[in-house]
């Protein structure tokens, strides 16, 4: 204990707090994936389900077919993309409340959808023993690369027609935006962020359960988005730190972790419409 | 036993209902999706088990005051969530997010305080022995049930359709801005309507503890996601769909809990609604818009 | 966002010190500390709490016996899950990691042990569970044990008892489908019943948070089955329970509850409805015995209410950690490990020894419970 050298150190503390650094790059990916809706003019309720697909067919293919890792993580975020299609098919057609109501009922069928498929899924028990396979730096990679993505989208043709669909959509639709394709664009590429997010979580918590993903997960999320504002593709990533950490540096704050984060919700939408964080990306000329 | 599982149905049906009233209600005329509608659920439930534990109030002062509070909960509710909102003319998912967020911060501060432990109202609060008709035994909790939630709809009917407070509501539902124009004093029209779904909501979460007997903060959650599949699969916004729907859901997930299986019982509600969703995204009787982007 | 680095080197220079600084070596000599994670907030803090109270309450009576390793003081570390796993694994790495304890007690609930399981196991150190009951606890690794009764060893003694006292053939299956507790507790509810010959004319299932059983309930009265068996949490059992009363499912028709049922609230909630349900607990405050006698006064005593099974299954344990500590003769895992598997120990819920599979050996301490105007009695 007393010639503890450095190395030792570090790798103490790293054990420690191991799944606090996780969680941050993870919730940064799931804080992304709603930026990517929302930018859009969307509200989807389903990220928490969309990660649940993610983590379940990562965690199903590691285990049973034991397919290596770069394989499995794009896989695990094409079935959630698959499922975006089909219920983005319906309602994006709609005005955004059918959207947002269908992706909570999504959340629903799929857990009732879990804990029935027990030969597949482990029912209530869940899938235990996963491999640790999601290394630090992956994750991280993967955030950065995501966030650097959606920047060079954002200050593209691409960015300036999404801001207008933002502001206001009839006006972007006469101004020849086509909105079905962006719409459905950008649910299908939030739900593989999403789905990417709980292959990470599934392959580093090596446990997942069918009521994981519901409601409340999904709330967290949107709360991560609304915190940082959408202005920017950091601005989300930073608000899920802030709300990852914040209960695990002011542990009385445990309690009322829920109740923070739907007042942040009410607040945000009230007096920040764009966020605590409201610059804006500049575009190119 | 095919007849007591119709009865089991229909009781379970008209909560569904009953519950999905005051929700539509919302959507029908301020073209909200108001979650916090959830809350108004609950805060009724508890008001009348407070009022009958501490002044050992019965049942019919119970109910009322129940109901009654959580109206004037839902009037401060919309004025502080909702004002700001609709004079900005804000799109109708920044009203679904606020309320989303105050109702999750609602629930969760009442469990910090109240705790999640499943409360009742005291033994003998209503009689709860069941009545025998040959083989079907119904209780009198049930029969009230079933009973309000018939009477509530055909009161709101005629509230809507005979009553000068009716105009305004529906003047206000069809354009707000015309309204306006007429003389309607809008921000009255809005707190009436809020009070109204508020107390009917209130008195749903008052029948609902009490016939299950489980009141605790999340009820109106669980209760929440049933109500959704009802007013879409009903029509957002229209009264009588919602009764229907209500009925019909309850009465498939009996059956198929009774003949099919148990297991399956979960998903009747969400398959129908997915259906809808596709096939008739207006709702199964055609009657609400929606609107097309 | 520099608050927030400065904050967290600042733990980490707290950390820095600790390793040299504050733990000198008179007090590492004089201390052997183990850690344990317990719900103490939130709607399952009355189970941490019960647990906490047990083990705090044997901690204090060994050290006024000398404590451990000749005569160093046994110290303990707990730490709250608030009954989340995520948290749950955080308080788990923080003992690891940080305290270096070479014992972890608890978590309490399954699910947080099949989270916390891995990492603990990984870095092989000794983890027993005193309230984990689920299927597979201890297959985690082998450095899990645990000293509470698995369902599948508890159920077996419930169903025996029904049958060969009030002559129970055809029984009826109920259960929460969606929480792992209630799953695991059917599954060894299931093997017992087949084990036993029994007729089972129906399984079915519920959500733990629904309210309306009676398209369940309806159809089980028409099979006219002598009992129903139930895996649950005690809410959903309880509303069960009075729902299948005012269906008309008459008394004669008893409830078997698993471990679930096994909690006074079941008479607080459901009432005289609750009458005649049988329960197994591998405890009960009426135990006869010295030992279970002396413990109840003083825990009634230093607490001012009653202990429970979770209180006696901690209090049991924390001795059982005590002797393996002085058996290893070192505050060492591997040793602790080791010296575990010689346990030889009776306390309060009767002899105690570990299988091969560090699970309890034996259940005779097993006593079945009836359920008689809302109160617990021991079924003769």
């Amino acid at each position: 204990m007393d010639g503890m050298t450095m190395a030792e150190w570090l790798d103490d503390f790293l054990f420690t707090y191991e799944t606090l650094i996780h969680a941050l790059g993870v919730h940064g990916l799931l804080a992304l994936s709603m930026y990517c809706v929302m930018a859009v003019g969307q509200l989807s309720l389903g990220q928490a389900a969309f990660m649940g697909i993610g983590a379940y067919t990562g965690a199903l293919l590691t285990l049973n077919l034991g397919l290596p890792f770069w394989l499995v993580l794009p896989l695990s975020a094409l079935a959630p993309a698959v499922v975006a299609l089909v219920i983005g098919g319906p309602t994006l057609r709609l005005s955004g409340v059918y959207l947002a109501i269908s992706t909570i009922a999504l959340g629903e069928v799929l857990r009732v959808l879990y804990i029935n498929a027990e030969w597949l899924t482990g029912g209530a028990l869940g899938l235990s023993g996963i491999p640790r396979k999601a290394d630090l730096w992956l994750i991280y990679l993967l955030l950065f690369l995501a966030v650097l993505g959606f920047w060079a989208v954002g200050r593209s043709k691409i960015g300036r027609a999404m801001e207008a669909m933002r502001e206001d959509e009839a006006v972007a639709g006469v101004m020849g935006v086509n909105l079905p394709v962006y719409k459905m664009g950008a649910l299908v590429v939030s739900a593989m962020l999403a789905g990417l997010a709980g292959c990470l979580t599934a392959h580093s918590n090596s446990f997942i359960g069918p009521n994981e993903f519901g409601f409340e997960m999904a709330v967290t999320i949107l709360s991560f988005a609304l915190l940082g504002g959408i202005g920017t593709p950091i601005a989300p990533v930073i608000g899920a730190l802030v709300l990852t950490s914040l209960p695990e540096i002011l542990r009385p704050l445990q309690d009322f972790r829920l109740v923070i984060n739907g007042l942040i919700i009410v607040v945000a939408v009230l007096f920040l419409p764009r966020g605590v964080i409201p610059f804006r990306l500049r575009r190119a000329p | 036993m095919l007849s007591q599982q119709l009865v089991n149905g229909l009781v379970l049906g008209s909560t569904y209902a009953l519950f999905a009233l005051g929700f539509t209600l919302i959507f029908g005329v301020l073209r909200v999706i108001n979650l916090t509608y959830g809350f108004y659920f609950t805060i009724g439930a508890f008001v009348a088990l407070t009022v009958a534990r501490e002044f050992g109030a019965n049942i019919w002062v119970a109910l009322p005051v129940g109901a009654l509070s959580a109206g004037v909960v839902a009037v401060v509710a919309d004025w502080v969530l909702l004002t700001r909102l609709r004079r900005a003319k804000a799109g109708e998912l920044s009203s679904l997010m606020v309320t989303l967020g105050a109702v999750l911060a609602l629930y969760s501060l009442m469990a910090v305080f109240i705790g999640t432990d499943i409360q009742r109202f005291p033994f003998g609060f209503v009689d709860n022995t069941a009545i025998e008709f040959g083989s079907i035994r119904i209780s009198l909790v049930q029969m009230l049930i079933v009973g309000t939630t018939f009477v509530l709809v055909a009161v709101l009917f005629l509230l809507l359709q005979r009553t000068k407070l009716g105009l305004m509501i529906r003047a206000l539902a069809e354009n707000e801005d015309a309204a306006r124009l007429m003389g309607i004093n809008v921000g009255l029209t809005v707190a009436a309507v809020s009070f109204l779904s508020g107390t009917l909501g209130g008195a749903a979460g008052v029948l609902i503890g009490l016939n299950f007997n489980a009141i605790q903060p999340f009820m109106g959650e669980h209760m929440m996601l049933r109500g959704f599949a009802v007013i879409i699969i009903g029509g957002l916004g229209d009264i009588r769909g919602a009764l229907i729907a209500g009925v019909l859901l309850g009465v498939l997930e009996v059956l198929t809990a009774g003949y099919i299986s148990s297991n399956a019982k979960e998903a009747v509600a969400f398959t129908i609604l997915v259906l809808t969703l596709w096939f008739r995204p207006v709702g199964l009787f055609g009657r609400a818009q929606a609107k097309r982007a | 966002m520099s608050r927030l680095l400065s904050r967290v080197g600042a733990a980490a220079l707290g950390s820095l010190m600790s390793g040299s600084l504050l733990v000198s070596p008179v007090m590492a000599q004089q201390t052997v500390t183990v850690g344990a994670i317990e719900i103490l907030s939130g709607p399952s803090a009355a189970y941490g709490t019960a647990i906490k109270g047990g083990l705090e309450l044997a901690m204090d009576e060994i050290n006024a016996a000398g404590g451990v390793l000749g005569g160093k003081k046994l110290g303990l570390i707990v730490e709250d899950s608030a009954g989340n796993k995520d948290q749950a694994v955080n308080a788990a790495r923080k003992l690891v990691g940080r305290d270096k304890v070479p014992v972890v007690i608890g978590p309490t609930l399954s699910n947080e042990m099949f989270a916390v399981g891995p990492v603990t196991n990984d870095r092989k150190v000794v983890t027993i569970g005193t309230s984990t009951t689920a299927k597979g606890i201890t297959e985690i690794g082998p450095f899990i044990f645990r000293t509470a009764l698995p369902e599948s060893d508890v159920v077996p003694v419930t169903l025996k008892a029904a049958k060969d006292k009030f002559g129970v053939k055809t029984i009826a299956m109920m259960y929460a489908n969606d929480d792992a507790f209630s799953k695991s507790g059917f599954d060894s509810m299931k093997a017992a019943a087949e084990q036993l010959g029994l007729t089972i004319a129906t399984i079915e299932t519920f959500g733990s948070k629904d309210a309306d059983f009676s398209a369940q309930l309806t159809k089980i009265k028409g099979l006219n089955v002598d009992a129903i068996t139930i895996s649950a949490l005690v809410e959903p059992i309880s509303g069960v329970v009075l729902q299948a009363r005012q269906l008309g499912i008459p008394d004669s028709v008893r409830f078997i509850g698993g471990n679930g049922a096994n909690s006074p609230k079941l008479g607080e909630i459901a009432g005289t409805a609750a009458d005649g349900l049988l329960v197994g607990s591998p405890w009960f405050i009426a135990k006869k015995g010295e030992t279970n006698e002396k413990f109840v006064s003083t825990f009634k005593q230093r607490y001012g209410k009653d202990p429970d099974q979770f209180a006696a299954q901690a209090y049991d344990t924390m001795y059982i950690v005590a002797k393996a500590i002085d058996t290893a003769g070192a505050a060492d895992s591997d040793k602790i490990r080791e010296a575990l598997y010689k346990t030889d120990f009776n306390g309060v819920m009767g002899p105690f020894t570990f299988t091969e599979g560090r699970d309890p050996a034996s259940n005779e301490g097993v006593v079945v419970l009836s359920m008689k105007n809302g109160r617990f009695e021991i079924l003769e």
